[in-house]
């Protein structure tokens, strides 16, 4: 068994993904950062990396695929709390049918 | 907004807590003011979220993993810095800012390579313009046999050999002034039509 290719194989497809991954989980919901990274790794087991979160986050933002907003706390410490945009509906709505394609696809293959 | 520094039970826990918000804070230095706030105020956010929401009970540790986990500044900051750097050299025509936005980003790749070479050429305009009123007999566009041979400055033994001419004279530090103009135009409109391709 080739482990190492694996896990190289492994960790593309999760980078590849992870723009799809954030999409999905912001679509119903709004989050703060790290609330986002742990509800991440509750639903998909993928630890994102927390430093490259938020310059992904300011990447997506200047897409305008995501949104955000500075929500003061008792704590004195606000959250930043991100949500999806009407264009971040939208391209996610695209990539989910891509996605579905190139599922059905692999599986008629392997 | 003002970032409100966290507060630590352990004397040792806000030392490391500061040094490590300097060390972001040095790091993103180059950024406009808002969007420095904007990155402490993240940071910040984060590590005092990740405090309140882990288990562990000793502070120290509880801090270390998380500063561990959200990495190096040095290191995670750098596309950050990068991305907004060109937006505000893209938007503005400022040549710091462009200078600024060329350094952040030369390790993206070759393309950068090329504005770098770009760069190079218009301040080796503006050196000839300085080399050209050094040395007026000496510095020029040369051509030999009626092909181009140099720009710059040429050694005493070329300029005595008949077959080699300047061909600008007066005209030399014009030409320059307005190679720079287009170089400079060219880099910035170059530096544009890269960032509407990474956008598409």
């Amino acid at each position: 068994m080739n482990e190492n290719f694996i896990a190289k194989w492994q960790s593309q497809v999760k980078k590849g993904t992870l723009t799809f991954i954030i999409l999905n989980v912001l679509q119903n919901n709004e989050f703060y950062g790290y609330e986002f990274i742990e509800e991440v790794k509750k639903l998909t087991k993928i630890e994102i990396a927390e430093g490259t979160f938020y310059p992904l986050m300011n990447r997506l933002k200047k897409e305008n695929l995501v949104t955000s907003k500075w929500v003061e706390q008792e704590s004195g410490i606000p959250r930043k709390y991100f949500s999806l945009t009407d264009t971040g509906k939208e391209t996610l709505g695209q990539m989910k049918a891509y996605w579905e394609d190139l599922s059905s696809s692999i599986k008629k293959i392997s | 907004m003002k970032i409100k520094e966290i507060q630590f039970r352990e004397d040792a826990s806000r030392r490391i807590y500061l040094s490590y918000m300097k060390r972001i804070e040095r790091m993103i230095k180059p950024l406009s003011k808002p969007d420095q706030t904007e990155v402490l105020l993240e940071f910040n956010s984060h590590i005092y979220e990740g405090l309140a929401h882990k288990h562990q009970k000793n502070e120290i540790v509880k801090l270390v993993d998380i500063l561990d986990k959200l990495g190096n500044p040095e290191e995670v900051l750098k596309p950050l810095i990068a991305d907004k750097k060109l937006e505000e050299a893209t938007r503005t025509f400022n040549p710091i800012h462009l200078f600024k936005a060329l350094a952040l980003n030369i390790s993206n790749g070759i393309s950068y390579l090329i504005f770098g070479i770009l760069y190079l050429s218009l301040f080796g305009f503006v050196f000839l313009i300085y080399a050209k009123f050094n040395n007026p007999d000496g510095v020029g566009l040369y051509t030999k046999n009626n092909s181009f041979m140099a720009l710059g400055k040429l050694n005493d033994g070329y300029l005595q050999n008949p077959n080699i001419s300047e061909v600008l004279g007066n005209w030399f530090i014009p030409v320059m002034l307005l190679s720079i103009i287009l170089s400079y135009l060219l880099i910035t409109l170059l530096l544009k039509l890269k960032r509407s391709i990474n956008k598409k």
